[in-house]
């Protein structure tokens, strides 16, 4: 099909919208069913604390999702995610010792470490002809090198209790890792949603030589979208060292997986251009709570992982189903 | 997504195969025919604390020694492993030294090294092929004493839980095993639950969370089958203000869980020797290369770390 460029855009971005909003109704269903069937297997299952519970563990994984979902909208893929949740976390662990810093600095350090990652992710991505893929997959092994050279192997403890407060406390009963979930969400859907560079992002993931001739600086929404990534896995991985008090060479292991699920779950496409926030928020939401359902029912080890796939595999097929 | 173009894929695997590797070496030389010794380990994964000090121990007695150790770390893939054996094989070393991450996947490691003549020694935990010696410590004893201890605090009566190890490895097995077999001569002590957490002590934090939901008040003691996880749960359990109630025990004696027990938070832990296993490693290693005399069979004994004897462990 050859439309006039801007037109084409348009278009995208209307159906991108509307088979999100579907996508997400189909999604909904799936997950009430399930806390539903949960609820009244377990009656451990369907109560406040449980719930809470529940929403802090899904936190981590919902801030590495929603930065992927940023990346997979325009098309790309980082696979980087999970080792700078662990370079972060090595790092900022290192500047919250008790009597050290103020916390702000282990934070900011932190923040740094995924900025750059992120920024590094880009600059290759947008400078060469290197696939996303492949260029992640090279920064997420340099990532886990670096963990482990700047810890030496061993975790890094003792921290202060400011520190351990960011991702372990609470403020009027709730766990800080909600709140900062709700954050984060509302101010990543607002940047998918209202800004600009959200609405490029649907356009360079829609049909990127159309964006390219309609005047959006491609390389630069890219590189934005990978530092965003970088920033919010860095949070999350700040978040995790707080959480365990103490920073792990080996944290995030196999995190990108988690947040990629999570994303295609809440219907964002693998080939870029369309998704929501409020679908990866449900989509990281349905994994934590059928882990934390398997658990409540003391399912074994072997058979969770079985279960956990089978019903990823369910929502999918029913959300697309629904559309 | 574009095509990955094979010259990319092969540059990065030779980027990522030299980065694998790192060698230690010492200028001293071995008299054996003027040559100097090489010993090759591949190590289960570089970012276990545990791992991380019978390696550092290793390196120490190459040194002392005056033989080339180069070490690989599998990550804990199997496959890796062997394939890590197979080009020590191809580089003719003198000796391997292997820290299994699978009891039967990384067999073929073990019989391969042998039918080429280059000695082997698994050093810590087990493969089911039979390699030229063993250096390290009954897992199954582990399991015995920490459960042991937790039968002796509770005077044979309660409800435990198991938090046990990535599943399949024989670390997971053995001490499950042993602590079964306390199980089953209390029949006042009850087994809720048992589910892995991979040895990781984030998941450790979130599955005893989940615990704490199903079973809370009931719950006398979590056996945890290393000491990582056993913080995870004391985490959860402190912050769920239920610590005083409930005793965990972990195992492998790492220093943040001496540093939690000084503290009063975890309760007791199993000193597993990775000092000794690492030496001695090496030690065997080298009189096998030599063809002199050896212990097939290098069992290094666990010992009981409680608040009582925790200051002989503090460093």
């Amino acid at each position: 099909m050859q439309w006039p460029s801007e037109m084409n855009t348009t278009k995208t971005l209307i159906s991108s919208k509307i088979s999100g909003q579907l996508g997400q109704y189909g999604l909904l269903v799936a997950f009430l069913l399930i806390c539903v069937a949960l609820a009244i297997i377990s009656p451990k299952f369907l109560t406040v604390q449980n719930g809470l519970i529940i929403v802090t563990q899904v936190s981590i994984n919902a801030l590495l999702a929603f930065g992927v979902t940023f990346v997979i909208i325009t098309g790309g893929i980082d696979l980087s995610i999970g080792s700078i949740v662990a370079v972060a976390g090595v790092v900022s662990a290192s500047f919250a010792h008790p009597d050290s810093y103020p916390v702000i600095v282990p934070m900011l350090m932190g923040l740094l470490v995924g900025v750059a990652f992120g920024a590094l992710n880009g600059w290759v991505i947008t400078r060469s002809n290197v696939p996303p893929f492949i260029v992640t997959l090279g920064t997420m092994t340099i990532g886990r090198g670096l963990a482990l050279i700047l810890s030496k192997g061993r975790p890094v403890s003792n921290l202060s209790d400011e520190f351990n407060f960011l991702g372990g406390g609470k403020i009027l009963g709730i766990p800080t890792l909600i709140i900062i979930l709700l954050v984060a969400f509302a101010v990543c859907s607002v940047v998918l949603r209202k800004t600009v560079l959200g609405r490029y992002m649907y356009a360079v993931g829609g049909n990127e030589p159309a964006s390219r001739a309609s005047g959006i600086n491609v390389s630069r929404v890219k590189m934005k979208v990978y530092v965003l990534a970088g920033g919010l896995a860095a949070l999350a991985g700040i978040l995790l060292t707080s959480r365990i008090s103490t920073g792990q060479p080996n944290a995030g292991e196999g995190f990108e997986l988690d947040a990629i699920a999570a994303t295609i779950i809440g219907g964002t496409s693998t080939t870029g251009g369309t998704g929501t926030m409020t679908g990866t928020l449900i989509g990281a939401l349905l994994i934590g709570v059928i882990s934390n359902g398997l658990d409540l029912l003391n399912v074994s080890s072997y058979y969770q992982q079985v279960v956990m796939g089978v019903i990823i595999v369910g929502a999918v097929v029913l959300d697309s189903l629904k559309k | 997504m574009n095509l990955i173009k094979p010259f990319s894929t092969l540059a990065l695997a030779a980027l990522l195969a030299a980065c694998n590797q790192t060698s230690s070496t010492n200028s001293e030389t071995t008299a054996i025919e003027g040559k100097k010794l090489t010993v090759g380990a591949t190590m289960l994964a570089m970012e276990h604390e545990f791992v991380v000090n019978v390696h550092d121990e290793m390196v120490k007695q190459a040194e002392k020694d005056g033989i080339e150790l180069l070490t690989v770390d599998a990550e804990r893939s199997a496959l890796k492993q062997v394939e890590q054996v197979e080009s020590f094989i191809g580089q003719n070393v003198d000796a391997i030294i292997l820290n299994p991450a699978e009891v039967e996947a990384c067999s073929p490691a073990v019989s391969k090294a042998l039918a080429a003549g280059i000695p082997i020694i698994n050093v810590n935990s087990e493969t089911s092929a039979k390699p030229t010696a063993f250096v390290g410590s009954d897992d199954v004893e582990a399991g015995r004493i920490a459960m042991q201890h937790i039968a002796d605090k509770l005077g044979g009566k309660g409800n435990v839980l198991m938090m046990e190890g990535y599943m399949g490895q024989a670390g997971q097995i053995k001490r499950a095993q042993g602590a079964q077999e306390v199980l089953k001569k209390y029949p006042g002590l009850k087994l809720m639950a048992q589910q892995t957490a991979g040895w990781d002590r984030a998941k450790a934090m979130e599955l005893m969370e989940n615990w704490i939901q199903s079973y809370g008040n009931q719950i006398n003691a979590v056996f945890a089958h290393n000491d990582e996880m056993a913080l995870g749960a004391v985490k959860a359990l402190t912050d769920a203000g239920l610590k005083d109630k409930i005793m965990v025990v972990g195992i492998d004696a790492i220093a943040d869980a001496l540093q939690s027990m000084k503290k009063g938070t975890l309760d007791a832990t199993v000193f597993q020797n990775a000092q000794q296993q690492g030496a001695q490693a090496v030690a065997t290693a080298i009189k096998a290369a030599k063809k002199q005399p050896f212990e097939k069979e290098v069992l290094i004994p666990f010992e009981l770390v409680t608040k009582e004897n925790l200051n002989k462990y503090l460093k």
